[in-house]
């Protein structure tokens, strides 16, 4: 019984982690229905920005190196946006030529990241130290803070889509271009907003992932497939079922963990993955399809 | 008002707008009449911004619009209203309604423009939480236009408002855009197959046949037997 | 008077190109020009089958590596370890990956739209290397198949220079009479207007299977060809690398056009060698590639062909123009 509680407990930790991952997917998906590709080594990008501002150490610095890789991503998305993917989506086929230019470009990154920081894994130091008794259950409080950190993140973004003008601007994009163009709002400008924040939400989650797991250039690669995963699961489009999915999803991968063995994981997040575009390619939580 | 001179339009190679020249005065309701296909919605989406003309101009208060892009128009007064409607299917009716004041000239006003929409369309105020995806055609039409008139418009572009409406509804969304055009004094132009009715509410009419514009009447100097065979 | 088919420069160039790839091992090609010759031939099927599903069809795979890997896996792994001929267990290997690739990229993709397909083939390729470390005792595991057996006792580099240039030649042109069949005017249908195309007759899910189970068989044959010249298979046939290349060859040449693969395979086949030389930024410069033929070039090489020979065209134009308005 207590491994299981604990599991659980690993699960929904690790299971939030992954869905912080996911929304910044799930938002360029849902607004300019366009795949990010290049989702695994933006994250990984705010991972290692974070780390540079960060070996000078101490708890300012953290919140520096956050606040830096933010901003830094945040322009370079809707750079990205507005040079490369603006252009190819006035072409015909741009949704094949989106995904294989941002494929090339994530792998082009990969390698400069691994020239410039080199293979050897980096860690980011925890934030908080110690751990926290509750019966059976022992939660680090590194973890509960991170946990909080994206519950936050959480209400704010729905604050933002709900309450904000340009919130309100992105939504009503997401659901029909035309529509929104006939009310006014200008596209272009969106779509390189969300760029931008999508970049700097992922570069976040990328900060948040090396807390807890390792930091290698080559790491984004298995963070973009589960966001993958997630974001089908949780259906494309939807922040909300990129959330459930994820904390899901997190929870079955411990299970697996704990009751057949660390070695299937891989292979389940396969599985889960072929089944549910199988049956549901519009998510079981739902979105669009 | 409008001005719009010599414009071509394409769809790829196709060319569906020859030379298109018309005139909307201050105040006027234009109707522009055609068979389905020779490129009604395509002109009243050229002047909107939502399809690039190939050549011609297309002059706004005097202002050269064509190559404005659609949420400049937006902003400078010409809100339209299309066939297909485009409304947000996951907001209510009065996201959408708020959506539609979107545009910075518009926002002080939208507390008086929603009231003056919903007394024109008081089925939606009934309606005003409920999603738009669960509306009825013909109120999916009228949120569609009243969407339109959130956004403070001097000119209106109406694209088939009444298509698949039953003849009850129909009445009431021409009644609700006459209404629009005394009250709030809003110019419009209207794209429709129902040619009695539009008939009734047009100052001046347009024939629009293969992309080109065949002629131009008095809606008093024409009827509706005229216009019929000028389709065939 | 009898009408000659006029010849045009590209015809010429092709049939030259053709006969010194014919008798290059005798006019001296040493060992490895032959190894990337034969690498040539089954990359260009892989890239033209690639594009027959992509370019023509309109279907946005990524996984196409994976069915070189199921069709050479199954192909060798029923010449070594059944001692099957590989003239049997090629065919068959083509056969098997027709019908895994049918029964789990094609169906799923007559119900999914284009980024579905898209992720779908992507985990599929991707989840082959686990499978195959899972099935070691068969597979090989991580250290793949050795010691495949060849084509022919004794079989040396010209031998299967020879057997896989025929390959190419037959497969190219099955893919040729493809496209220019009725059926490759269906695909293009569906790719172009996919409504349109279903109200004049066209049946989607039949012309959506039959473009994975053609495609998938060739690739999977290459596959097979692929590993009875070469020896040898592992997981790294699976790896980004390959994957890229293989992007690479398809986009360089010219997506949506017949000759552009095979030039795509060329140049990256034998300008790996240059690659090879930037050692570790190799895969930087792969992926800096692909992102600016895209950007620049969509049409690839063909795009450029074209554009230099209307040029040319329009040149020859004005002095033929010329030279009739001043008869001296």
């Amino acid at each position: 019984m207590d491994s299981f509680l604990n599991a659980i407990v690993s699960g929904l930790i690790s299971g939030s982690l992954y869905a912080a991952t996911a929304l910044g997917l799930t938002i360029i998906y849902g607004v300019s229905r366009v795949f990010n590709f290049g989702h695994g080594i933006v994250a990984v990008m705010g991972a290692y920005l974070a780390w540079m501002i960060l070996s000078g150490g101490g708890q300012l610095n953290m919140l520096l190196g956050i606040l830096v890789s933010l901003v830094v991503l945040y322009v370079f998305g809707t750079l990205v946006y507005r040079f490369t993917i603006s252009p190819l989506m006035k072409k015909p086929a741009w949704d094949i030529s989106t995904v294989l230019f941002l494929l090339g470009g994530g792998i082009l990154l990969e390698n400069v990241l691994l020239q410039v920081f080199g293979p050897r894994v980096k860690s980011i130091p925890v934030l908080l130290e110690g751990n926290l008794r509750l019966g059976p259950v022992s939660i680090q409080f590194n973890d509960l803070f991170l946990i909080i950190i994206v519950l936050a993140g959480i209400v704010l973004l729905n604050v933002f889509f709900k309450y904000t003008r340009m919130g309100q601007a992105m939504q009503s994009t997401a659901q029909s271009i035309p529509g929104a163009k006939v009310v006014g709002v200008d596209i272009e400008r969106i779509f390189g907003i969300t760029f931008g924040l999508a970049f700097a939400v992922t570069g976040f989650s990328g900060v948040l992932l090396s807390t807890k797991y390792f930091l290698n250039p080559h790491i984004g690669w298995e963070w973009m497939v589960k966001g993958f995963v997630i974001v089908s699961f949780g259906g494309l489009g939807s922040t909300n079922g990129a959330i459930f999915a994820g904390l899901i999803l997190g929870i079955v991968e411990a299970m697996v963990t704990l009751y057949i063995g660390a070695m299937w994981v891989w292979p389940i997040w396969f599985v889960i993955f072929m089944v549910v575009l199988l049956i549901r390619p519009q998510g079981i939580l739902g979105g669009r399809a | 008002m409008l001005e719009i001179n010599g414009v071509d339009g394409y769809y790829a190679d196709l060319q569906v707008l020859r030379q298109v020249s018309l005139v909307v005065n201050s105040g006027e309701v234009v109707a522009l009449f055609g068979p389905n296909g020779h490129g009604k919605s395509t002109l009243l989406k050229t002047i909107c911004g939502l399809h690039r003309a190939a050549a011609g101009s297309i002059k706004f208060e005097g202002q050269e619009i064509a190559s404005l892009p659609s949420h400049k128009i937006v902003e400078m007064g010409i809100a339209y209203i299309p066939e297909e409607r485009h409304l947000f299917r996951d907001m209510t009716v009065m996201e959408n309604l708020k959506m539609g004041a979107y545009n910075r000239r518009a926002r002080p006003s939208t507390q008086q423009n929603l009231a003056f929409v919903l007394d024109i369309f008081p089925r939606l105020a009934e309606r005003k939480d409920q999603l738009t995806s669960t509306l009825s055609g013909g109120e999916s039409r009228m949120v569609a236009v009243a969407r339109g008139l959130m956004s403070e418009p001097t000119l209106l572009l109406v694209d088939e408002p009444s298509i698949g409406l039953s003849p009850g509804m129909r009445h009431a969304v021409f009644d609700s855009i006459a209404k629009i055009n005394r009250e709030k004094k809003i110019t419009i132009l209207i794209v429709e197959q129902e040619i009695r009715n539009a008939l009734k509410l047009a100052n001046r009419i347009y024939m629009l046949k293969k992309g080109q514009i065949l002629f131009e009447r008095l809606a008093a100097e024409v009827n509706v037997d005229e216009i019929e065979k000028a389709y065939f | 008077m009898k009408t000659i088919k006029k010849l045009s420069w590209k015809n010429i160039l092709v049939i030259l190109v053709g006969l010194f790839v014919l008798v290059y091992p005798f006019a001296g090609a040493n060992s490895y020009m032959k190894h990337l010759f034969i690498l040539f031939f089954v990359w260009a099927v892989v890239a033209a089958s690639w594009n027959l599903l992509n370019g023509y069809a309109g279907i946005n795979s990524l996984g196409n590596i994976g069915f070189m890997a199921i069709g050479g896996y199954a192909s060798g792994i029923l010449a070594k370890s059944l001692g099957i001929s590989p003239w049997i267990s090629i065919p068959i290997g083509g056969i098997i990956t027709c019908l895994l690739v049918t029964l789990f990229l094609g169906f799923p993709a007559l119900r999914l739209s284009g980024i579905y397909i898209a992720l779908l083939s992507l985990i599929f390729a991707d989840s082959l290397p686990s499978i195959l470390t899972q099935t070691r005792d068969i597979t090989g595991g991580a250290m793949g198949l050795h010691e495949i057996p060849g084509f022919i006792p004794n079989m040396e580099k010209i031998h299967a220079y020879y057997i896989c240039f025929v390959f190419f030649l037959i497969a190219m042109y099955v893919i040729y009479r493809t496209i220019h069949s009725n059926t490759g005017l269906a695909f293009m249908a569906l790719r172009d207007s996919e409504n349109f195309a279903t109200t004049l007759g066209v049946n989607r899910f039949r012309e959506r299977l039959k473009v994975f189970a053609i495609s998938s068989f060739l690739t999977g044959l290459a596959g097979g060809f692929y590993v009875h010249s070469l020896g040898d298979i592992s997981p790294t046939t699976l790896g980004i690398e390959p994957f890229l290349l293989g992007i690479a060859m398809f986009e360089l040449g010219g997506i949506g056009t017949f000759t552009g693969p095979i030039l795509g395979a060329a140049v990256i086949v034998f300008g790996n060698e240059f690659l090879r030389l930037a050692g570790t930024l190799r895969l930087s410069l792969l992926g800096l590639l692909i992102c600016l033929i895209i950007l620049f070039f969509p049409g690839g090489i063909m795009q450029l062909v074209s554009q230099i020979e209307t040029f040319i065209s329009k040149q020859l134009k004005k002095r033929q123009s010329v030279g009739k308005a001043n008869p001296t």
